[in-house]
């Protein structure tokens, strides 16, 4: 191998890393390595300062792989990759060794060992950097068309949204008609606005853009392709359409919670669910009524199916629309009484306005114990509701009303094909995932693939619209480039030591392998148009395998069932994994403290460095 | 410059938005008003509900904003105003506010920082320590440059005359640095300790520290470094590197010194002229000792001959051309005021003990002073050389001292404190009497006097008014005229043409009417003062230097504006007084020597005066940044600069203010310091946090019990805020956890109305703090009182136990402040104002459907802005915001392209 000029990085992270692994002692233990050639370490090795330091040092010091041991590579393989880029580095000359998650934060009871950790750590990933070589990224262009699932409030805004960014369309709808919950509701907090109303206007939006096309009856039933040019099939009145698009929007929305028949009195006459309460006020005009009779007492049990050991989420709109409600109910039943009986009140922002109008309004809010949730009785054709109220001194108190009202939250919905065509992921609460939820509230971990609205998470009707829009953005952004990059981190054949046994074809979950004739290159930064993105062509009485750069992954299957070691996956070829296994298992056993002499495999002694390294940058 | 889209603010909202519309190819400006992006994000610990550490994860935001190939960002920049265009854009003016320092030049390596000698509450870390007025934000702050803050020019510096950095020296000596607050002084005049003495100190009248108990001796303290320099030996200068040019200097009083000095300084050979024995002028034949010694005068004068300046003294010039002639390149002329004024009575002349009071002085300081044991003395004139000639006479042992003069009291010439101390030693003062005549045989005998009834005219002119009718005189057998004095015309009658009364030179530039000549100080102004002298001599030099070598005499930046002494004292809530430093005056009466009067400064008293500095200009012009800065970054000539754009859409994420925490005085933050606001708790918790622990401010101890207050600022009309701000909860239940990891023995209670765990897994967070040991109360607290021992008593109501009212101890408090609205933004729209709700946040007039779409077409408005958001919320509005913003562009751009068509 030829040697190689990297620098190295090592990071404090501020104290997540240094309280527990001492970074000097890494930075002396590596200096010394064969191929290093600038070591340092830093407070922050992301901030712009040692971006820039480590920007000069490459240029500087002609810096041919870099070594950055900081955090998980998630969070910033792409910074340093980019920064690599600037300063005319290729980015797969980066390696970042994950000292944090992997190391301080798992080894806080140990500060020595995990040193030492961090020093095998560090030595793996320069050992895994000495055998790097640059990389292009495959360019493709995108088909600039989207799929956006769902027809409810949220997806005919995403749809219109993107129609608006000049990209083509196709909202498939699983039900007959548009608009979703919203489309059949009432006046909704805050504003007050008619939910079918705002659904009739989106309706007209989409029918003035020719580039929406609506499928209502239909479903999404496969997917494949790569990213930026997916191949769809939605089944519409039994017929199969075939679509390509560049990206799929989901907005499938929630479900209500469905109390279980005694679940609070659920079953008995005038035991009924917020759902309903807001379906009967909806869909009536004048007086509330019940059994032919003006409602003149409600109770409101919240919580129903929501923060308990079955639903451990909050729905978040619930109180918002409970409270909003009861001051409905006030104007159609003047004199009315009503009762909150809750655990918090979450009516958050703005909301608390109308928390405090219903108050000043008469209603009576009741604050029960967790531990002690209120019971539902009928006797003597009456409505009984018991609760032990906090904010009366735990005194219970017993509310004879005409009507209780569940307010039943959020859940998620039901739907298997969906989750197994895209591949969704599914977090604990049944509600799709995204890949962050603090800074990619929209993006999954699936390629090409977006979520919004309520399929993610309990939101009002503003908040899912505009995590729609976000959507919208998200999907812009990717879209409106024209090309996509693929990473070119993939697996390629090596035809002359191929056999031809087909096995690697089998291992591949993505269908990126085929047996070939000729062989193929892998990779290296060509434009592919979408035609030819897909799949490799299987050439017929072909003998050997060849990998669709565009469709591989890089997840590696291939490679180790591959008899003749004919597959290596770039960036992780058999030679650096090797290597970095080497340098593990180059462990050093026991020095206490950060200097002395070791001994290392074979009885060697190492010396690590007692004096902190000169280029010390803080 | 024209960009798709300005965004204005770039905390998440505004990086988001600027992020996007840039990857989906938009040309974008970002306008942030602090000195780095990432908003309030990147200062907090961490972030709920995942515990993600939140510099991680805002550093790669920052750092692909600042580098986005679509981006620009403009930093400490505001929009001052917009305008709407024709085709739906706007025009943007936008102030860009300077950092002093070139961010071309800067490499980030805080060696400014640490010179600095000026420390100010750290705003990016809850104001709980100090940082430097040249300060780098925060480690990961980007961009990663020194900035310099500056509120304007310090009153003590902007009122002295000479142009002295008083701020600069005072800060120098608390930091210890005399040696440099000496050079400090040195960069305008050799004179320090002349001026330590004998300047009228107009900076220390406008000392804002005057309007508490009293201002900071400025003076004393130069006066201060100065005998400290002396007393080592004088700081060895740097003999500077020798030009080819030589300049004559004709005079050395403190103009010419000063001129002399400051050309030497800049590599000049220098030559001073002077006609009397010895240099000085003025400072050394005119002031007395008692108030200038003649050692100090020599020790200033010394710091010219150190550095290469020649002195030839009993030298007088009187032909230019000549001196020219010697090779010469220019020629200063600093003559002075020399030229006695005349009392214009009979005998003035041949009347024996009839002396002038310039002569008088003189020879007192050249030891060839006349004996006046026994002598009635009358002296002549109300300015301040009468003061000096007659506190001299005192100590000449004259029997009587009489000090006459044509003002009154209040409106002498001289300053109210000599006339004070010279009565205080004896003299007697006869004011409101001109002088009538001489008495006398051969030696004088009397001074005949005549009421004076007003000396100026209502033109405020010098023309005196008479009473005939009013006589008196004083008995006295020695008269010393002191009435005033005036330039040498005759000597160089080329200089002062058409019989001026003064050397004729341009104020600007010192330049005479004969090429090569230029003439600075009294010899051009006439009498004054040594301060006045100073700077009028430091800006002819900078002149002569330019003229020398061949630049365009450019009068030198104005300094900032001076800083508004009232802006300065209600930076803080409250003043604690400091003993004012003894004055130090030896006075009594019948004084019989010219020992000094003043006491000197004690380094101790020095540097504790110096401390009670306000740091009114925040920075103090000290220049130790400048000398510190490896890359030559940092200029102080720099200014403010406007920059106007063109931009299709606006993206308003300016976010949200905290509630200031002081305006719920029961809760005591800003008087207990252990009261912290949750943005405090926030800094004491992160990876940067100031002291690696969580502790409490008051005493630094680590607390064991720990109450948090909700809802301080929200959900409560009483302070005009009825509504939730939403994110409270959830950042006091993060907090929670953190401090349990921090401090495993702490006690963590909340004290609050509602837990709002409203968003997806912030229930489950709110669990799993409960599940680490967080108490919560119900009941809202009363108030906060503090103990001797700096812990707290809460009172509130325990709604989970019957609603007693409660009192509970705690160690620490933290106030989880609520939001504000920040709509400052609002109002810069030249055509229509950005409608806001009654709350104050910009109103969303469309959130249904529209969510971040303004009442005006083409803006739109990204995270808290209009309302309270977490950081996912922020991000989902900025995300909604963007695509409209986008939709709006791409329909603007749509509409061109059909009138292009057309």
């Amino acid at each position: 191998m030829t040697s190689r000029r990297i620098g190295v990085y090592i990071c404090h992270c501020g104290g997540n890393i240094s309280d527990y692994v001492d970074v000097p002692a890494v930075v002396g233990a590596v200096r010394d390595e064969p191929d290093v050639v600038v070591v340092r370490d830093a407070m922050f090795t992301c901030s712009d300062l040692t971006q820039q330091e480590i920007f000069s040092d490459i240029v500087e010091h002609r810096l041919d792989g870099l070594v950055v041991a900081s955090c998980s590579p998630k969070l910033h393989t792409f910074t340093f990759r980019e920064m690599a880029r600037r300063a005319g580095l290729n980015p797969y000359e980066y390696t970042q060794v994950n000292i944090r998650e992997q190391c301080s934060w798992a080894h806080t009871d140990d500060p020595q060992g995990a040193t030492r950790k961090a020093i095998s750590l560090v030595r793996a990933g320069i050992a895994g950097t000495r055998g790097t070589r640059p990389l292009e990224p495959t360019v493709v262009e995108t088909t600039q068309r989207v799929l956006v699932v769902g027809g409810g409030l949220t997806g005919m805004r995403a749809a219109i949204g993107l129609a608006d960014l000049g990209l083509a369309v196709v909202l498939v709808e699983k039900t007959a008609t548009l608009g979703g919950r919203v489309g059949g509701m009432g006046p909704m907090f805050p504003h007050g606005r008619v939910g079918a109303d705002l659904v009739a206007r989106l309706r007209d939006d989409i029918g003035r853009r020719p580039a929406v096309t609506v499928l209502t009856g239909a479903e999404l039933v496969a997917k494949s392709g790569t990213y930026g040019n997916y191949h769809v099939v939605v089944a519409v009145g039994g017929e199969r359409r075939e679509l390509a698009v560049g990206q799929v929007v989901v907005a499938t929305g929630f479900a209500d919670y469905e109390p279980h028949i005694g679940e609070l009195g659920y079953g008995m006459p005038g035991v009924l669910t917020l759902p309903e309460l807001v379906s009967r006020l909806d869909s009536s005009h004048g007086p509330l009524l019940h059994d032919g009779r003006r409602v003149g007492s409600i109770a409101y049990l919240y919580c129903v199916g929501s923060r308990n050991e079955e639903h451990s989420h909050c729905s978040k709109y619930c109180c918002s629309a409970t409270v909003h409600t009861a001051l409905r109910i006030t104007e159609r039943n003047p004199g009315a009484r009503q009762y909150h009986v809750y655990r918090d009140m979450r009516t958050y922002g703005r909301n608390e306005e109308m928390l405090t109008q219903s108050r000043r309004r008469g209603s009576l809010y009741l604050k029960f114990a967790d531990d002690d949730p209120p019971e539902v009785a009928r006797e003597h054709g009456r409505l009984e509701v018991t609760v032990r109220d906090l904010l009366s001194a735990g005194e219970e108190i017993r509310l004879p009303v005409d009507l209780v009202v569940l307010v039943t939250g959020m859940v998620a919905r039901q739907n298997r094909e969906l989750v197994d065509v895209l591949k969704l992921p599914v977090g604990r609460d049944g509600f799709f995932n995204e890949i962050h939820p603090k800074l990619r509230p929209v993006e999954t971990v699936v390629d090409g693939v977006t979520i919004c609205g309520t399929c993610q998470g309990p939101k009002t009707s503003a908040e899912s619209v505009a995590s729609g829009l976000a959507a919208v953005t998200h999907v812009g952004a990717m879209l409106k480039r024209g090309v996509a990059e693929l990473d070119p981190q993939v697996a390629s054949v090596n035809p002359e030591a191929c056999n031809g046994c087909a096995v690697c074809v089998e291992a591949c979950p993505f269908g990126a392998i085929s047996m070939v004739g000729a062989p193929r290159p892998a990779g290296g930064g060509h434009r592919v148009t979408p035609a030819e993105a897909g799949s490799g062509e299987a050439s017929p009485g072909g003998l050997v395998a060849a990998v669709a750069a565009t469709g591989c992954k890089g997840c590696g299957a291939c490679a180790p069932v591959c008899p003749t070691g004919a597959i290596d996956l770039a960036g992780y070829t058999d030679a650096q994994v090797t290597a970095i296994i080497d340098a593990l298992a180059m462990d050093l056993p026991g020095p206490e403290g950060r200097t002395g002499d070791v001994v290392g495999p074979g009885g060697a002694r190492l010396r690590v460095a007692a004096e902190a390294p000169a280029e010390v940058v803080r | 410059m024209r960009y798709d889209a300005l965004v204005v603010g770039s905390g998440i909202g505004g990086m988001e938005s600027a992020l996007q519309l840039g990857e989906m190819g938009y040309k974008v400006l970002v306008v942030e008003k602090g000195p780095s992006i990432g908003g309030k994000m990147i200062l907090l610990s961490k972030v709920f509900p995942t515990l993600d550490c939140a510099s991680c994860i805002s550093t790669p935001k920052m750092g692909a904003t600042a580098h986005h190939r679509n981006v620009t960002v403009l930093t400490g920049a505001e929009v001052a105003g917009l305008a709407r265009e024709a085709d739906g854009g706007f025009h943007a003016k936008v102030h860009v506010a300077t950092r002093f320092v070139d961010p071309e030049r800067c490499t980030g390596c805080h060696q400014c920082e640490v010179a600095c000698t000026v420390s100010v509450p750290d705003q990016f870390n809850g104001e709980l320590v100090a940082r430097h007025a040249a300060y780098i934000p925060f480690p990961q702050a980007v961009p990663q440059k020194a900035l310099i803050e500056r509120a304007g020019t310090s009153p003590c510096t902007f009122a002295c005359p000479a142009g002295i950095k008083a701020h600069g020296y005072v800060s120098l000596v608390r930091a210890g640095l005399y040696g440099e607050a000496f050079d400090l002084v040195a960069e305008t005049t050799p004179l320090v300790g002349t001026l330590g003495r004998a300047c009228y100190a107009p900076c220390e009248s406008q000392c804002t520290r005057g309007a508490l108990e009293g201002p900071v001796p400025l003076r004393r303290i130069k006066r201060f470094v100065a005998d400290r320099s002396r007393a080592a030996g004088g700081r060895p200068a740097a003999p500077p590197e020798r030009n080819a040019k030589a300049v004559a200097v004709v005079g050395s009083g403190p103009a010419g010194l000063t001129v002399a000095w400051l050309l030497a300084r800049r590599g000049y050979g220098v030559k001073m002229f002077e006609a009397a024995p010895c240099p000085g002028g003025a400072l050394r034949m005119g002031i007395p000792s008692y108030r200038l010694p003649v050692e100090v005068v020599e020790a200033d004068v010394a710091n010219l001959t150190a550095i290469g300046v020649e002195i030839e003294c009993n030298a007088r010039v009187d032909d230019l051309a000549q001196l020219q002639g010697q090779g010469f390149d220019a020629v200063v002329v600093a003559t002075g005021a020399p030229v006695a004024a005349r009392l214009g009575v009979e005998g003035e002349d041949t009347l024996e003990g009839v002396i002038g009071a310039l002569d008088f002085l003189a020879d007192i300081k050249l030891g060839r002073a006349t004996e006046l044991s026994g002598r009635v003395v009358a002296v002549v004139g109300g300015g301040n050389v009468a003061i000096d000639a007659a506190r001299s006479a005192l100590r000449l042992g004259a029997a009587e001292v009489h000090l006459v003069c044509l003002e009154g009291r209040d409106e002498m010439p001289a300053h109210e404190f000599e006339v004070a101390e010279a009565c205080a030693e004896g003299v007697q003062l006869h004011d409101r009497w001109g002088v009538a005549g001489l008495e006398g045989g051969s030696r004088v005998e009397a001074l005949e006097l005549k009421t004076c009834l007003s000396v100026f005219d209502p033109d405020g002119r010098f023309n005196p008014r008479f009473d005939v009718g009013g006589h008196d005189e004083v008995v006295c057998d020695t008269v010393i005229v002191a009435i005033g004095a005036r330039p040498d015309t005759a000597t160089f009658p080329s200089l002062a043409p058409g019989g001026a009364r003064a050397l004729v030179a341009d104020s600007a530039t010192a330049k005479t009417p004969v090429r090569g000549v230029f003439a600075v100080g009294d010899a051009v102004s006439g009498p004054s003062t040594i301060a006045k002298a100073v700077g009028a001599a430091a800006r002819a030099a900078a002149m002569v230097d330019d003229w020398l070598q061949g630049r365009r005499l450019e009068a030198p930046v104005a300094p900032l504006a001076v800083v508004e002494r009232a802006d300065v004292l209600s930076r803080q809530a409250g003043y604690a007084q400091r003993p004012p430093v003894a004055a130090g005056l030896r006075l009594g009466p019948a004084p019989s020597n010219f020992a000094e009067l003043e006491a000197p400064l004690s380094e101790e008293e020095a540097r504790s005066a110096a401390g009670a500095c306000l740091d009114c200009g925040v920075c103090s012009e000290c220049h130790e940044c400048l000398a510190a800065c490896p890359a030559d970054a940092i200029d102080f000539a720099m200014r403010d600069s406007d920059v106007e754009v063109d931009v299709g859409t606006v993206v308003v994420s300016t976010g949200y203010h905290l509630f200031p925490a002081e305006l719920k005085p029961q809760y005591g933050y800003g008087r207990y310091k252990n009261v912290v606001t949750g943005e405090q708790m926030e800094r004491l918790l992160a990876p940067t946090r100031p002291f690696n622990t969580v502790l409490r401010p008051g005493d630094g101890r680590v607390p064991e019990r720990v109450a948090y207050v909700m809802c301080t600022g929200s959900r409560d009309e009483t302070v005009g805020n009825p509504l939730c701000s939403k994110f409270c909860c959830m950042y006091s239940l993060k907090q929670n956890q953190l401090i349990m990891g921090a401090l495993p023995l702490a006690d963590v209670t909340v004290h609050y109305i509602d837990i709002r765990a409203a968003g997806k897994g912030y229930d489950e967070f709110f669990e799993q703090a409960k599940a680490m040991g967080t108490n919560f109360v119900k009941g809202r607290v009363a108030r906060v009182s503090e103990l001797a021992n700096g812990n707290l008593v809460l009172r509130y109501e325990d709604i989970d136990n019957a609603g007693r009212i409660v009192e509970a101890e705690y160690d620490m408090v933290v106030l989880a402040v609520g939001v504000q609205p920040n709509a400052d933004f609002a109002r810069l729209f030249e055509h229509g104002e950005l409608a806001l709700t009654d709350h104050g946040y910009i109103e969303e007039v469309d959130e249904d459907l529209s969510p971040g779409a303004t009442s005006l077409a083409g803006v739109f408005v990204a995270g808290a802005a209009s309302g309270p958001r977490d950081i996912p919320e922020s991000i989902l509005h900025a995300g909604a915001a963007v695509a409209q913003a986008a939709a709006y562009l791409e329909s603007a751009g749509a509409r061109r392209a059909a009138e292009v068509g057309a």
